[in-house]
């Protein structure tokens, strides 16, 4: 079968001025796809399959609408014909003339290729259907040049190639005799790698502003609040206020009311780098509570900490439901016993009465960011479809995936089934441990699941618990091959995806709300997932005073990232861990494809019955309203802890 | 949930500790349970106090009740009350819950112990039967024990089973003893019988160079056509007589279907071997050229090439099976670990591919105003699967639900596609099985269809489970007969004449709460079918996907509560519906799961946790985990 010639991310400029309706706007030349699209085109959205390219309109169809309009709104008078569509504050740094896209699908394209302070950006000339490759340069890991001068043999051998965190790679081929590769190559680096050439994160210089104030989007103390918290059995604690305590946790904690700051510097003392348990969550109704740490500092020898022990007793004494603590290591045994060389491991149940310890087998950084190697060599550029489920099995992705759920859920199960509290850690309790912990908590409540609950998740288990978010993507430096980068947070949000595979109806926000933030992970267009950790982002970055917040960008159009299935449920949900559920999300890691489009229709078609609904639901209301007009006034009934607490 | 006192838990193993068996379950089996029963059905055997195991429980799990075979099913009936909500669940007005019909059991195995035993028809039973294991066609599992019947219960019953289970003759079948009275009221599905049926098909289509013809009356020219079909209008009937010789089971070329443009879809059988020229195939396919409105040649598609044959697609369909029904779940957790290598080995979801390839092909050519002839041996396998296939990517009427319930009966029963054999109805020795899935497959087919155009169709994925299951029931002369004439000639049967009732008079076998599950909710009828496009499908094997409703709803094991497509689809439905206006998802999602309105088994069936955890075995990661992680990481 012919595959359809089109880039699935290239644009026409023509659609700019398309309106909202974004999921049903065209993404590019669609009639050269096939010989069939001639009057496939011609119908609703919602009969056709081939309006599904859109679906593949990730963030960055909606980015050049608002981009279009900012820069009209700016009134940036420099703009001349050739430029790029610019975001405010962005900047073209260099421009080369007659290069050649090697598109892996469609093949050769000649065009321009720009390079700003925020994207590599290629349109081409040489085709009936102009189109446009636009690659935010976050997402660029590796800059090479190809093709020596002994070496060009061919026309298009001699270039540049960008090896991409988002599992793609992109060639370009230059022409020897213009010297026009070396200016781009420089730029590339330059702007690729700011902080490896001294140079602001591109967040920092962009100046777009929204309706929306992302940053006001998480509250500690409202979130605590929204939970029931302090009360008896728990307080907050503001022992780390300057982040002096811990200065990869949060300033705000919630710890057992019991405990003293005494005690709990000397439970500091005794888990590594300080991260003591400290409350994630809590059952409304059980008091059953999830709490994170890091490991214990037992070391080979054993070493006890009659404070430590005190300690998880008290969160344990916090739960009157049950006699009992959980303490998930999300490690394979192995690693938690070899760590024990290095002064750390695990918490032995003959020292802390009570407790349990279950190892969750999830493995480590390293062998995740091989996993996605893999992957991303089965993926792309095409695939075998002869060995394709031998080959996805043989990446072990999917079976990551499905041991991080599996371990959720039995956190979920301890906490809503047995009344259990539960305290999960891994080794430092800021990769694995967030994982676990968010998707415990998004399993269990309800809140977590629609948009806003779904922001403050990951401002409050990711940001403000110090995922290492610089050094796991690498934001903006040029050591491609750290050690210290991997997929965790993808694989967060990966895991995420695969549930909402499962209840379908349970989440207010849709695919396209998880792929922007994951373009967004990479882009460093807003200040969101910059630096390690939330004393970082405070005391050296001043994120929220000098950089705009992801959130700000998404809640402004709230439309876009909004499923239409949506149903509030307001119980925990419990997913099968099997790989006979697990599914490859193509329409995140093949979406470079074009034959990969994913075809959501359904979208839209619900879209319309919700839309009918409503109109029934308004009628059903007026009648209401007519009766109740009639008898007397009823008091309407107030929401309780399900609604956001950020604005009242 | 409701905890009646019928059901029961054991905590011992029920095959080893005679004394520790559940002392409640000897008073429970006092009542006298009788399976209702149908106008000419007989109750042939009955065994009391029988236990009826949730699947992959290793038997800790289940019922009690009263097994009975009749000629008609192999029922199972308890007295306990089931719970409201799954009120809800499709209910079959002729089987009963735990009812199955003896056409659909496949094989039948006696357990002891650890040893599981085939039982073939003809064999003796043993004295002592502890536990039967009943494998069903489309992939429901019984596991009965008669622990606690009477002495000589289970054996006798088991005799029964194996003697009726697989009859030798069609007449046996209790399509021929089932005495209800039947009024044909469902009109709308064009049964093809009638010349007046095929004009009018001719009509809507539009097609100009064709002809019906009469040369088949009385079954003369072929057995396995219908007595009336559409050849090219340049075509004499001496030719075709002639012609028709030449080919296997003499089928010549026969008309499907035109595009507007005059495009026709053409099915045939291969050129007998014995003989030496293709002289008279060439005639045939310069035939179709001439009724090409612009005698454009047609393309010929030989399905043997790429397609699996029945043997190769049973094959597969068994190993498919063993994936889809394991022993326990201990063999589960064993099988999930390698689960997609496994599911590649075995070829299914490559088979499905490769017909929506060879159907897209089709499709394109004809939409390109190709004339397409599909070849196959005798024509009656892969033909029916690709053409229906191929209008159904072309045709918006066909993915109606009485358009493609036409189709079925157009490309399918009329067209002579074995079902009798290929479902195995009638028993015959291994050597000389020809069973094979091969409308299953096609099923699966439009079912990857309806994954990837859920707005195209009027019917839902229930519908086509549905459909499955009803080619297993021997009451409808539907899927019974392995061709037109067999039909015929029952019916005529001086001695005992067969009454035809289809089965898309579903209002036979269910309620119409049941019926309103067949309708897709999103289905987005095109307002003017003509000016529709082809559906441009994506049929490579990375495109598929298993069809879960239909494969894994009787592992308990695998069932999401208040999860999967059910509870969106019901909350399209309450949109849709003005009554329901105020339909509570919400109260749904307790008590519905992801293989709505199938499985029954909702008791507790947890996953055991270390399970779970031990399936993880990399094997070649290790080796990286232990030169990395453990010397140079800090975060391990």
């Amino acid at each position: 079968m012919d595959h359809r010639t089109l880039e699935p991310n290239h644009y026409t400029s023509s659609d700019s001025d398309s309106k909202s309706s974004s999921l049903n706007s065209k993404l590019g030349p669609e009639s050269v796809s096939s010989g069939k699209a001639s009057y496939s085109m011609t119908k609703s959205p919602c009969s056709s399959s081939s309006t599904s390219n859109d679906n593949i309109a990730n963030a960055a169809t909606f980015d050049h609408k608002f981009r279009n309009k900012n820069s009209t709104l700016d009134g940036n008078g420099t703009v001349r014909p050739d430029d790029p569509p610019l975001l405010p504050g962005e900047k073209v740094q260099g421009v080369a003339r007659e290069v050649t896209y090697l598109c892996p699908y469609s093949g050769p394209t000649r065009g321009v290729l720009s390079v700003t302070n925020y994207k590599i950006h290629f349109r081409s000339m040489d085709r009936d259907t102009p189109y446009v490759i636009e690659v935010p340069l976050g997402v660029v890991s590796r800059v090479e040049k190809v093709g020596g001068q002994s070496l060009s043999r061919g026309e298009n051998s001699y270039g540049i190639e960008l090896f991409c965190k988002d599992m793609r790679n992109l060639r370009f081929g230059h022409k020897q005799e213009n010297h026009s590769r070396r200016n781009v190559f420089e730029k590339l680096q330059q702007y690729a790698f700011p902080l490896s050439h001294k140079l602001p994160l591109f967040a920092f210089e962009c100046t777009e502003s929204f309706p929306e104030n992302g940053w006001l989007v998480y509250e500690p103390i409202a979130e605590f609040k929204r939970m029931g918290v302090p009360n008896e059995m728990w307080k907050i604690s503001k022992i780390n206020e300057h982040y002096e305590f811990c200065d990869s946790y949060p300033a705000i904690l919630a710890v057992p009311a019991q405990a003293t700051d005494d005690e709990l510097r000397q439970v500091g003392a005794f888990r590594s780098r300080g991260r003591i348990p400290v409350l994630s969550w809590i059952h409304p109704e059980s008091q059953a509570t999830i709490s994170r740490s890091s490991q214990p500092l037992v070391g080979v020898g054993g070493k006890r900490c009659r404070e430590d022990e005190r300690y998880i007793q008290l969160i344990m004494d916090g739960n009157a439901q049950s006699h009992k603590l959980f303490i998930m290591d999300a490690r394979p045994s192995a690693n938690a016993i070899a760590n024990k060389a290095k002064g750390g491991g695990y918490e032995s149940e003959d020292t802390y009465q009570n407790a349990e310890v279950i190892f969750l087998d999830i493995h480590n950084i390293h062998v995740m960011r091989e996993s996605l190697r893999k992957l991303k060599e089965l993926c792309f550029p095409t695939i075998d479809e002869s060995k394709w489920l031998s080959g996805l099995e043989s990446t072990y992705w999917l079976k990551h995936i499905k041991c991080i759920l599996a371990g959720a859920g039995r956190i979920t199960d301890k906490v809503e089934n047995h009344k259990t509290s539960v305290l999960v850690h891994c080794s430092d309790g800021w990769d694995r441990t967030a994982q676990l912990t968010a998707l415990a908590m998004l399993l269990l409540d309800p809140y977590y699941r629609t948009i806003k609950g779904f922001e403050v998740l990951i401002e409050k288990e990711w940001l403000s618990f110090g995922h290492k978010f610089q050094q796991r993507i690498g934001h903006g430096d040029d050591h491609h091959s750290d050690a210290d980068r991997s997929p965790v947070f993808l694989q967060f949000i990966d895991c995420v995806w695969q549930i909402t595979k499962m209840f379908a109806h349970a989440f207010e926000f849709n695919e396209l709300f998880l792929i922007t933030i994951l373009d967004h992970l990479y882009s460093c267009r807003f200040g969101t997932f910059l630096f390690n950790s939330e004393r970082e982002r405070i005391q050296e970055g001043c994120v929220k005073q000098r950089t705009t917040s992801l959130w700000s960008m998404i809640n402004s159009h709230l439309e876009f990232y909004k499923n239409p299935f949506y149903h509030h449920v307001p119980h925990s949900l419990d997913p099968v861990p099997t790989m006979r559920y697990m599914k490859l999300w193509k329409s995140l890691y093949c979406r470079w494809n074009p034959s990969m489009r994913p075809q959501e229709p359904i979208y839209v078609r619900n879209r319309e019955l919700l839309a009918m609904k409503e109109q029934l639901e308004n009628k059903v209301e007026d009648k209401k309203r007519d009766t109740k007009m009639r008898t007397s006034r009823t008091t309407t009934t107030t929401p309780t802890r399900l609604t956001s607490p950020m604005h009242v | 949930m409701k905890v009646s006192r019928m059901s029961f838990k054991s905590y011992v193993d029920l095959d080893e500790s005679d004394q520790k068996l559940n002392s409640s379950a000897d008073e429970s089996f006092c009542e006298q349970l009788t399976p209702k029963i149908l106008p000419g059905e007989m109750l042939i055997a009955e065994a009391q106090s029988v236990l009826l195991f949730t699947p992959t429980t290793s038997q800790k799990t289940g019922k009690s009740g009263v097994l009975t075979v009749t000629n008609f099913r192999l029922s199972f009936v308890t007295s306990e009350e089931k719970p409201a909500e799954e009120l809800c669940y499709q209910e079959n007005l002729l089987l009963g819950e735990y009812d199955i019909c003896l056409s659909n059991v496949d094989t039948l195995y006696l357990l002891s112990g650890d040893k599981k035993r085939r039982l073939l028809p003809g064999q003796r039973v043993p004295e002592r039967v502890k536990v039967l294991f009943v494998l069903c066609k489309n992939m429901k599992v019984l596991t009965f024990s008669f622990k606690f019947s009477p002495v000589g219960h289970g054996k006798t019953l088991t005799n029964a089973l194996l003697h009726h289970a697989f009859p030798r003759r069609h007449q046996l079948l209790f399509a021929y003893d089932y005495r209800e009275p039947y009024f044909k009221y469902n009109q709308k599905v064009i049964s093809f019988r009638d010349p007046e049926e095929w004009r009018k098909e001719m009509e809507r289509t539009g097609c100009k160079g064709w002809r019906l013809t009469y040369q088949n009356q009385r079954f003369q020219l072929s057995s396995s056509l219908p007595e009336f079909f559409v050849v090219g209008k340049e075509v004499t009937d001496s030719q075709i007589n002639i012609a028709a010789q030449h080919f296997r089971c003499n089928r010549p070329p026969l008309w499907c279907w035109s595009t507007k443009s005059g495009a026709a879809l053409v099915r045939m059988a291969d050129i007998v071997s014995t003989v030496p020229d293709r002289k008279q195939e060439n005639a045939m396919l310069e035939s179709v050229r001439k009724s090409h409105p612009r005698k454009t040649p047609p393309s010929v598609i030989d399905l043997a090439k790429d397609l699996p044959l029945p043997k190769d697609l049973s094959l597969s369909y068994f190993r498919l099976r063993e994936l889809c029904v394991p022993d326990s779940s201990r063999q589960f957790w064993v099988q999930d670990n390698h689960f997609f290598t496994l599911l590649e080995n075995c070829k299914w979801l490559l088979y499905v591919s490769t017909c929506l390839i060879k159907s897209a092909e089709a499709a394109d050519l004809l939409h390109k105003d190709v004339s397409v002839v599909l070849q196959e041996t005798d024509g009656r396998d892969m033909c029916c699967v690709i053409s229906s296939l191929t209008v159904l990517l072309l045709d918006p009427y066909f993915r109606t639900l009485n358009g493609f319930q036409s189709l079925i009966q157009k490309e399918w029963v009329i067209m002579g596609h074995p079902f009798c054999t290929r479902l195995r109805h009638i028993y015959t020795n291994e050597e000389e099985n020809q069973q094979s899935p091969i409308f299953l497959l096609f099923l699966d087919c439009v079912w990857q269809l309806l994954q990837q155009f859920p707005t195209q169709f009027q019917f839902s994925e229930t519908y086509l489970t549905t459909l499955w299951d009803a080619t297993h029931i021997s009451l409808f002369d539907t899927f019974l007969f392995d061709c037109e004439r067999d039909r015929i000639f029952a019916v005529k049967d001086p001695n005992n004449p067969l009454i035809l009732r289809n089965v898309w008079d579903w209002g036979e076998m269910y309620p119409d709460k049941d019926i309103e599950l067949f309708y897709n909710p999103f289905y987005n009828r095109p307002e003017n079918f003509e000016l529709s496009a082809p559906l441009d499908v994506q049929p490579n094997v990375s495109d598929m996907q298993l069809w879960s409703q239909c494969y894994f709803r009787f592992v308990p094991l695998l069932e999401l509560i208040g999860g999967g497509k059910p509870m969106i689809d019901l909350a399209a439905r309450a949109a849709l519906s003005i009554e329901n206006g105020s339909f509570d998802i919400v109260a749904f999602s307790k008590h519905i799961g992801s293989f709505y309105p199938f499985t029954h088994w909702r008791t507790n069936t947890k996953v055991p946790p270390l399970l779970i955890n031990s399936s993880l075995n990399l094997s070649n990661i290790d080796t990286l985990l232990d030169t990395q992680s453990v010397i140079t990481v800090t975060d391990f």
